[in-house]
């Protein structure tokens, strides 16, 4: 009883400092998983294999994390170190990307390719958005894309403020529609089993379907805004896409490294290799290219995501070893009364309301034990839950400025080159897409699986 | 002293800015307030309007997030902003008069810099709005109140030092005592004994 209180208390001064952002995130769950390990593990339970089962450290030692022969398993609670490897494996490799001028180069590419013209820009950027999010973390995506569009903004004439909205959206949209696009789904992924394949031939097909009908939608709503009515003469300007790449030879091989992780990643379910062995062979290689530049990569690498990562983990380690999520569960069991599509429609809706105002990736990983629980007790498929969760989590974020961490990203630097967007704008933008594509997916959901 | 920069911080109806102004004028400086954020939006050719809304305000508690180091508090930004404006301009050798904007904070590493602090008690603080600003007692008392909530706020929000702590400026002064004239003649007297310019 007191293990339980504790643990649920922790969790939730956890998630109000995370809210009120004072104090970095990352300092904050690990004090948490501090507190969790001594009052909820030690006082409360006496337990010290709640602890180990918790830390999750022998897991890394077994031939499975590493090569599976078989199907994808599932995983044991506890410190998803499978999510946190592959991750910093794929952050080695976007700043080894990001060094030779690589998305840079992308963006300043397709502006010429359509021309430089503002409203095809605007078309495509959302498109590249979305292509890019599914393999690289949203907020590299935003950070470059956002910044490539100002630039091109401040040349062009045009505003950049809803191509800078409409790139947000599409990146949490591509995020939703892989294993390894959004930190939700690479959590989802690794702690059920599923493979790159399961996700992008479920959550992926909705993702495709959604992307279609927002970009219709934001063409008729937004297009009108990005134009100032100054125009510009084109051919004089002169750039040159190829200028803004800072090593020719480290460009070529950090493109194959990353074609590399894309092949690595889609046929995982065949090759037997896990995420995490993924993430170490591409940040060796990354390294390998990089050369004397390792330490400069090494210190762009946002390590602070990563400690966040394990002390969220233990926090909610603390409320599935207590069994507080079970009661969730079945608390929502009881309201849907059993019936399956209600207790989908409350887990999307719940997902993305929630995520729309607090960070997706805590709320990520304490629904996981909940839809295993549900899945066990009510019936449920769990992969249906699964899609639902994940898409629930990424498109709820788009929602609001504070929702996403790509959101966070775009709006600060669309604030600090003298764009403030309003949160009125922002949700007057983005929630209707929003609202669009949850209703898109719980359709693709009840006529695909019920 | 080759370079001069006098910052000033103000509580509401002090003065403060009146003071600034009359100081800059005779010193032959140019004045730094609201117009600051004015020659921001001209340079990197974006609204001013757009900015001034977030001018001098405090960061919300919550509804704003941090990733990254990047903020998507536009309070933030834009005074973050404006410090690195002061600071470019302090950098190629300016000398200015500035207003508020934690400028005794931002530009305390540049040995040309000289603080003041100007207060003034309530009572002659709510009679100089009343009188400027045209506003009725309540609204006075009121407008007192919020603006140096808010000032407060904003400068505790970047600066490790609090707001009108007297060991955070060189000068702090009571406007209510010695009247504005007064008050710019005293930190003249000052900023001369300080240059050496007697």
């Amino acid at each position: 009883m007191f293990a339980g209180i504790m643990a649920v208390i922790i969790f939730l001064a956890m998630f109000v400092l995370i809210v009120m952002d004072k104090i970095e995130r990352h300092i904050v769950t690990l004090a948490c998983a501090v507190l969790t390990i001594i009052f909820v593990f030690g006082i409360g339970m006496h337990s010290l294999t709640a602890i180990n089962e918790t830390l999750n450290v022998k897991n890394i030692f077994t031939a499975s994390f590493w090569y599976q022969s078989g199907e994808a398993s599932e995983s044991a609670g506890g410190i998803n170190w499978a999510t946190i490897i592959f991750i910093a494996g794929m952050m080695i490799m976007v700043e080894g990307m990001a060094r030779v001028g690589f998305f840079r180069w992308l963006c300043m590419k397709i502006a010429k390719w359509v021309h430089y013209k503002p409203v095809p820009i605007f078309i495509t950027f959302m498109v590249l958005s979305s292509v890019l999010s599914m393999f690289i973390d949203s907020i590299t995506v935003i950070l470059f894309l956002a910044a490539v569009t100002i630039e091109l903004a401040q040349m062009l004439k045009f505003n950049p403020v809803p191509v800078i909205l409409t790139e947000i959206f599409c990146a949490n949209l591509g995020g939703s529609a892989t294993m390894c696009g959004d930190p939700p789904n690479i959590i989802i992924g690794t702690s059920l089993g599923y493979t790159f394949t399961d996700f992008i031939t479920n959550a992926g097909v909705i993702a495709a379907i959604s992307l279609v009908a927002v970009v219709i939608y934001f063409y008729l709503t937004m297009r009108k805004s990005i134009k100032t009515g100054e125009e510009v003469d084109v051919s004089a300007l002169n750039i040159d896409p190829s200028s803004v790449i800072t090593d020719k030879k480290g460009f070529i091989l950090s493109s194959l490294i990353f074609i590399l992780a894309v092949v690595l990643l889609v046929t995982h379910a065949q090759t037997g290799l896990t995420v995490a062995i993924i993430g170490v062979v591409i940040a060796v290689l990354t390294f390998i290219v990089s050369g004397k530049h390792i330490l400069e990569v090494l210190k762009k690498v946002d390590y602070k995501t990563l400690l966040f990562f394990i002390g969220l983990f233990v926090v909610v380690g603390g409320l599935e070893q207590t069994k507080i999520l079970e009661l969730l569960a079945k608390f929502i069991e009881n309201i849907s009364g059993g019936n399956t599509v209600v207790m989908i429609a409350i887990i999307l809706w719940l997902s993305a309301i929630a995520s729309a105002f607090i960070d997706n990736i805590p709320f990520a990983a304490t629904m996981i034990p909940v839809i295993r629980t549900l899945s066990a007790t009510a019936g449920v498929p769990l992969d249906v839950m699964a899609w639902t969760l994940a898409i629930g989590t990424d498109i709820g974020g788009s929602a609001t400025p504070i929702g996403a961490s790509a959101n966070v990203v775009g709006i600060a630097i669309a604030s600090k080159n003298g764009y403030p967007v309003s949160w009125k704008k922002y949700c007057l933008s983005l929630a209707p897409a929003t609202v669009i594509v949850l209703l898109i997916s719980m359709a693709c959901i009840y006529l695909r699986y019920l | 002293m080759s370079q001069l920069i006098v910052s000033i911080g103000r509580e509401y109806g002090s003065g403060g800015h009146e003071i600034a102004v009359k100081l800059a004028e005779r010193l032959g400086l140019k004045l730094y307030d609201r117009n600051l954020l004015e020659e921001i939006a001209k340079h990197k050719n974006v609204d001013y309007s757009e900015l001034a809304k977030y001018d001098e305000t405090p960061k919300k508690e919550i509804l704003t997030r941090t990733v990254r180091g990047l903020s998507s508090s536009h309070e933030h930004n834009i005074a973050n902003m404006q410090f690195d404006y002061l600071r470019k301009k302090a950098s190629e050798g300016e000398s200015f008069v500035v207003v508020g904007r934690c400028a005794e904070s931002v530009l305390k590493d540049f040995e040309g810099l000289i603080s003041i602090f100007v207060l003034g008690d309530i009572e002659c603080r709510v009679q100089r709005i009343i009188k400027v600003r045209g506003m009725t007692e309540s609204e006075a008392r009121s407008a007192v109140s919020r603006h140096d909530r808010t000032r407060k706020a904003y400068h505790n929000d970047h600066s490790r030092m609090k707001w009108g702590d007297s060991r955070n400026y060189d000068i702090t002064l009571n406007s209510s005592k010695l009247g504005i004239d007064n008050a710019v003649d005293l930190i003249e007297d000052y900023i001369n004994k300080r240059t050496g310019n007697k």
